[in-house]
């Protein structure tokens, strides 16, 4: 089986380095942190209660769970957005595109590894984890479910830090880029709906009021390529069985807004959306490192050059002399 | 094997290179020299499939180079000016990363490797990691890196540049080597004596121009076009510059106290009838000789004029890429 060779070089250096077994502990620590924390906010909550404790540390699940994925989000990218404008600094990249290795091969491994490293983090971690399932009396399935959101989450950070890797010459720049990104997905997606609520807020409190179609509503579904909405989703289902979709449309709603926010649609169709857009970010970021990507030459034999061609081997180097 | 016909890139305005067209039969070491900022870079990079070109094409080995980039890639070396490490690899493990880049099989890489360790002499830095090795012997390693996929074409970017005199003459001789064994090897080169020692065809490069290219004689015979002639005096100098003016064919290039300097299309035996005339006429001669052309003569010739304009149009090249 052939294996991406910048997976398996990068993964063998990382091993090699000690940042991996820092980058390791220091998920670790702050895990136990937010563990800690957590428990502590539990014990407060049920001294007035007649609740178990045990019963209670199924928010665990939710608490390290949402605290990994922040990690996660704040790392990843930042290890896929160092990644080819680290070449590029490290002037690597030429001899790189100079191999038999396509841009989407070569883009497709530093994200391969960038996941693989989030992946690894997620495993040591389990052990953590599996207390709210152990204690708790959570549903291990949920358990396996939150690994499949830390992968496709990981999957989308990766991407948006590889694109803007292809699009700075500085791994710094990069890493800012990406955090703009982010800023654009997480806050940007909630912006049509919010201004059209402040402009159209009288027909809107009509329409709810009175009854009707409320069609405003669709301007949510930029929110199914929102992370933070995703995320809020996946822990209502696992948690409440209820969604934050579900709360935010009207009951009037009408069109696709009303058919995704019933049940798991919405969880469903967001994740192909962001694998989508992931996808799309890969191809972006393969066609930007491309260094033949426009292909418009005007070739001297008008064109019909392609194919193989017989080579005039004269013997010898022609001679040329040019004027200046 | 490298057919380039009417190759131009420009960079906004700023033409790099313009209409190129160049020759390098197989098995050939062709030398490419220029001042910097004279498109030489940009031409290796377009050869190399790095950077796409305005006009022109460029045939490898009889295969379209713009249109098979894929097929292209595995035809072609390229050795950078520059050596970037990866921290934490070895050097057999450096030498398998870019192997299986090139989809070849673990076994394949491993005896493949081996061989060209030895022949750049990094057989015993097998287990060194590669950040560790000296300049020169990184410079080998790249070479021997180039050649791992068996390249028809090994393309090299001033691969001498940083490097000390032992690690040039190291480098040189694993060239000449590699010359030996009928690889077809473009090299660009600032330090002329080493190219003229290697290179059996040089093309010089002047404001993106091919002013001159061909095998070195040749080009030698072309730029230079007569041949010269210093003549050493004790006396009589001012005589001697008249009776050689007395001469058809002759031009004086320079004169000096003790010597005059021509250049000329006479016989021998018009030579020694007007060596003979200024002996007569009272001028003391202590010897005259032909002088061969050397590169860097000839580099100085062809490039010799706008040489204030090569900063700032390296500046502008580098910019744009």
């Amino acid at each position: 089986m052939w294996l991406n060779p910048i997976v398996k070089k990068d993964v063998r250096v990382q091993a090699r380095s000690m940042k991996i077994c820092w980058g390791v502990f220091a998920y670790e620590l702050i895990l136990a942190l937010v563990f800690f924390l957590a428990m502590f906010v539990i014990r407060q909550d049920i001294r007035y209660s007649y609740d178990n404790i045990y019963s209670q540390l199924v928010w665990l699940y939710p608490a390290l769970a949402s605290a990994q994925l922040l990690i996660l989000g704040m790392v990843v990218p930042v290890r896929t957005a160092a990644s080819i404008a680290g070449e590029k600094e490290r002037q690597t990249f030429d001899i790189m595109m100079t191999t038999s290795m396509t841009p989407f091969a070569v883009i497709a491994g530093k994200v391969m590894t960038a996941i693989l490293q989030s992946m690894f983090y997620v495993a040591a971690s389990m052990p953590v984890m599996a207390l709210s399932f152990v204690i708790g009396g959570m549903s291990w399935s949920y358990l396996f479910w939150f690994m499949a959101v830390a992968l496709l989450l990981s999957f989308f950070a990766a991407s948006i830090g590889i694109l803007c890797s292809s699009l700075c010459k500085r791994s710094i720049g990069a890493v800012l880029m990406s955090y703009g990104f982010y800023l654009v997905f997480f806050i940007g997606t909630f912006l049509p709906y919010l201004i059209f609520y402040v402009i159209d807020a009288d027909n809107i409190a009509r329409v709810t009021t009175y009854g009707g179609p409320v069609y405003s509503d669709n301007l949510l579904l930029f929110l199914l390529v929102n992370p933070i909405v995703y995320v809020v989703e996946f822990f209502g289902h696992a948690m409440a069985g209820g969604t934050l979709m579900g709360e935010m449309v009207s009951q009037f709603s009408a069109g696709p807004i009303a058919f995704l926010t019933d049940g798991y649609r919405w969880i469903a169709f967001s994740s192909v959306c962001i694998f989508a857009l992931s996808c799309l970010f890969l191809f972006l970021a393969a066609r930007r490192i491309d260094p033949v990507k426009k292909h418009r030459v005007k070739h001297a034999d008008g064109g019909k050059s392609a194919g193989k061609e017989k080579d005039a081997d004269r013997g010898d180097a022609s001679l040329r002399t040019h004027g200046k | 094997m490298l057919q380039i016909e009417h190759l131009s890139k420009s960079y906004g305005k700023f033409r790099a290179v313009n209409d190129l067209s160049l020759h390098v039969p197989k098995g050939d070491l062709f030398g490419f020299v220029g001042p910097n900022g004279a498109g030489k870079t940009t031409t290796i990079r377009m050869v190399c499939g790095l950077m796409l070109p305005n006009a022109g094409s460029i045939t490898i080995n009889g295969v379209n180079a713009l249109s098979h980039q894929r097929e292209i890639k595995k035809q072609i070396g390229y050795v950078p000016d520059f050596f970037g490490v990866y921290d934490n690899l070895k050097v057999k493990e450096y030498m398998d990363f870019y192997g299986s880049m090139y989809r070849m099989n673990s076994k394949e890489i491993e005896r493949i490797s081996d061989d060209l360790l030895e022949l750049v002499n990094l057989s015993d830095k097998k287990e060194v990691f590669v950040d560790t090795l000296s300049r020169g012997m990184k410079q080998r390693l790249c070479v021997a890196r180039a050649l791992i996929h068996n390249p028809a074409l090994l393309v090299l970017d001033e691969p001498n540049s940083g490097l000390d005199p032992r690690a040039r003459v190291e480098m040189k001789e694993l060239l000449l080597n590699l010359k030996s064994m009928g690889k077809t090897i473009v090299i660009s080169s600032h330090i002329l004596s080493e190219l003229s020692e290697m290179c059996s065809s040089i093309g010089i490069m002047d404001h993106g121009n091919l002013v001159a290219a061909g095998r070195i004689e040749d080009v030698m015979e072309s730029v230079f076009g007569s041949n010269q002639l210093i003549i050493s005096l004790e006396e009589g100098r001012e005589t001697a510059v008249r009776i050689a003016r007395e001469h058809a064919g002759v031009r004086i290039d320079s004169v000096g106290e003790h010597e005059l300097k021509l250049s000329h299309t006479m016989t021998q035996k018009q030579i020694a009838k007007m060596i003979g005339t200024m002996i007569a006429n009272d001028v003391v001669v202590t010897g005259f000789h032909k002088q061969e052309g050397d590169l860097e003569t000839l580099f100085m010739r062809v490039t010799g004029e706008n040489a204030g304009q090569e900063g700032e149009k390296e500046n502008v090249a580098e910019s744009y890429r």
